[in-house]
């Protein structure tokens, strides 16, 4: 896999992050999405995400994810893939030394090589249980300083008692999961009261260039087009299943890494050697040469820069729920307002008042 | 599409994609620059809208491939 000269490969700085405070209300949510590219139809494939109980998706190929994760730890030299994940991990422990607490116990759902458990120290998290569905990214990880079990389980399908962690993480792994809601239940579930679930997965306008580029070459060329890009969570839908699963205090944030490549064919190939390849069931597996042809050209033109390097965008969601406990702040409970809101356009006379009583 | 030699000839030459659509970059430009226009509006983009400046990227492109081999 070697032989590109010159690639460029750096980190082009972040959009500012948006923070999204989400109450069990309805809410507006702030300013409106990134400016949706000229691509036919609304913007990305959203997933359908369905609040009636028992209702079982099967969108991803779980085998074929488990071969491809496999497949991307084994080939030589795969560290040098590993930039986003690192990233991304990276920043899910700032969110984790943010809450001034230990965590003697925690769980790392879709640990991959471990870029978690590369970040944390031991004052924080004493022991780390680190699940992930293909062996053998469990067999290469990387070097961290605190105790950890690897386990092989999927994370639809978690084998822990009730009660078990303080905490339990989750990067980059939850977008490949067929049962969201039963997922994040079983997160809540292994959850001791008064833990904390800190996650981050890939949003609705990651790599939306690529998903358009290739969407207008298949048009153009073949007529139609087949979804190539994997379905995403919306983030309002994210809020409403961490509701449901059972969680309290929930923040949702988004956050978006845009990295430069030489041209689409390396954002594909890293892709691939991440593990992030499609395996969704509605995948078309062959890409004609003509297509791959027309819509490198595209790509160039629509989103290339200056340098003749072109962007890929990565919509990060990072979110944090928290299982109920008594010692969590509640609402306030109904009549023991003590101003109104009309008040509130007599402020500086009330604060003169208070002021002159002192 | 039996044997492990199509594959691997089909990624031999899959590898050498990026340098030939590198040194065709005008016909890509020009092919890129119709397919815009055509979304743009009221305009439809459709099968062929753009097949004049394709070809010409196609050409473009196996020419070079033939002069690496």
């Amino acid at each position: 896999m070697s032989g590109f000269p010159c690639r460029l490969r750096y980190l082009a700085g972040l959009h500012e992050g948006r923070l999204h405070l989400l109450l069990p209300l309805n809410r507006t949510l702030g300013s409106g999405p990134p400016p949706i590219p000229p691509c036919s139809g609304s913007t990305a494939t959203l997933r359908p995400c369905s609040s009636r109980a028992g209702s079982a998706m099967n969108i991803f190929d779980r085998k074929m994810k488990r071969r491809q994760k496999n497949w991307a730890s084994s080939i030589p030299g795969s560290e040098r893939y590993d930039y986003l994940k690192e990233e991304v991990g990276s920043r899910i422990v700032d969110r984790v030394f943010d809450i001034v607490r230990t965590f003697p116990v925690a769980l790392d759902i879709g640990c991959g090589k471990g870029h978690i458990a590369e970040h944390l120290n031991k004052d924080t998290v004493q022991k780390l249980f680190q699940v992930d569905i293909a062996e053998n990214v469990l067999k290469h990880p990387v070097e961290t300083e605190i105790p950890t079990y690897r386990i092989l389980a999927d994370e639809e399908f978690l084998p822990f008692k009730e009660n078990t962690f303080d905490l339990v993480l989750s990067s980059l792994s939850l977008h490949w999961v067929n049962d969201l809601p039963r997922a994040f239940k079983l997160i809540n579930y292994s959850l001791k009261p008064d833990g904390v679930f800190i996650g981050a997965m890939m949003g609705g306008e990651t790599l939306y260039e690529l998903r358009c580029s290739l969407q207008l070459a298949e048009l153009e060329r073949e007529g139609g087009f087949a979804p190539h890009i994997s379905p995403f969570t919306a983030v309002t839908d994210l809020g409403n299943l961490l509701e449901q699963a059972g969680f309290n205090m929930l923040t949702v944030d988004i956050d978006e890494i845009v990295v430069n490549y030489p041209g689409i064919f390396e954002v594909m190939e890293d892709l691939r050697g991440m593990g992030e390849s499609n395996c969704a069931w509605s995948r078309k597996p062959l890409l004609h040469r003509d297509t791959m042809l027309a819509a490198a050209a595209i790509y160039k033109e629509m989103y290339g820069n200056d340098d003749g390097s072109v962007p890929a965008t990565f919509q990060i969601l990072y979110m944090i729920g928290w299982k109920p406990h008594e010692s969590q702040a509640k609402p306030a409970q109904r009549g023991s307002a003590t101003l109104s809101i009309g008040d509130l356009g007599k402020m500086s006379e009330l604060i003169t008042k208070k002021n002159k009583e002192f | 599409m039996t044997g492990k030699e199509v594959w691997t000839r089909a990624r031999d030459r899959l590898r050498s994609f990026p340098r030939l659509v590198a040194a065709c970059a005008e016909e890509a430009s020009a092919y890129g620059r119709c397919v815009v226009a055509n979304t743009q509006g009221s305009k439809d983009l459709r099968k062929d809208t753009c097949a004049k400046e394709f070809q010409a990227l196609k050409s473009c492109f196996t020419l070079n491939a033939k002069k690496a081999r």
